[in-house]
């Protein structure tokens, strides 16, 4: 039986230039890495996020953040004086994904999966031994 | 004016997200990097992968009115498109060079990934598993 490890509860980050704060509290889920085009094109290499529920994040210079509509479905929150990525909501579902990079350490989280594997660049490989699914949670095909 | 010539075919493109900001690469890509320092963390949300030390002038860009940079230390400034935040560019200072965010290239970039940097300042919530170099700080380090 594997060790049930507790989750963290509290986390808190900020972008590159410091002109968006933000602070969790509340459950955070492990980090999930997208290898899908979208995500890959805006942040430059496959993403990790962790989520949490939109009220459970407080921002702090919002003003600074500029949201870009990548889909029907979804929005992406940049900062819009250093570019840093920072959130991926699914819009109206209340939660946001946060970009694992803009927490501050210790994050207490630890990457389990990888989505949209079919989508992978060609440029690396994936070799961490971690679940992967071809497409996204909801689908759930194996790749 | 120096550079390629519009007949030229161009060893690799790429763009942003929203296909604001595009560009095309007229000399052979090197191999990419992967950077675990904290800046390239920050702004990528995630790892930087570049491919890097492009002759500036073998990059020609296209709606350079929507690239925004941002000086993010004395000796380099990053280019990303204000209006989808793809993360596109780091240039050092004194702009001979470019490097290019890998994420952003038009596959197949026949590339590969050839080592890994600035692993001190790697996040806590990933491991390094492959077997490629690693070093502490830059590949100069």
């Amino acid at each position: 039986m594997s060790q049930i490890r507790q989750l963290p509860t509290h986390g808190q980050g900020h972008c590159l230039c410091g002109a968006i704060r933000f602070e969790i509290d509340g459950p955070m889920r492990d980090v999930v890495v997208c290898h899908c085009g979208q995500c890959r094109r805006q942040h430059g290499s496959p993403p990790g996020y962790t989520q949490a529920a939109w009220e459970h994040v407080r921002l702090a210079g919002e003003e600074a953040l500029t949201w870009y509509r990548s889909s029907e479905k979804a929005r992406r929150g940049f900062c819009r004086i250093c570019g840093s990525s920072l959130f991926w909501e699914p819009i109206g579902t209340g939660r946001v994904s946060i970009a694992a990079g803009s927490l501050d350490s210790p994050t207490g989280l630890k990457t389990i999966r990888h989505i949209f594997v079919a989508d992978k660049g060609d440029y690396y490989q994936i070799q961490d031994g971690l679940e992967q699914l071809s497409g996204s949670m909801l689908t759930a095909s194996r790749a | 004016m120096s550079g390629p010539g519009k007949n030229t075919a161009p060893e690799a493109t790429g763009h942003c997200l929203c296909g604001a900001v595009r560009y095309r690469v007229f000399a052979p890509l090197r191999p990419a990097s992967a950077c675990h320092c904290t800046q390239c963390r920050r702004q990528h949300g995630a790892l930087g992968i570049y491919s890097g030390g492009l002759p500036v002038e073998s990059v020609v860009i296209e709606g350079t009115e929507h690239l925004r940079w941002y000086q993010s230390s004395a000796a380099a400034r990053r280019g990303f498109c204000g209006h989808c935040g793809s993360k596109l560019f780091w240039q050092p200072m004194d702009q001979r060079s470019i490097d290019i965010a890998v994420g952003s290239l038009d596959q197949p970039t026949g590339l590969s990934l050839a080592r890994h940097i600035f692993v001190a300042d790697k996040g806590d919530y990933y491991e390094i598993v492959d077997d490629l170099p690693k070093s502490p700080g830059s590949k100069a380090a």
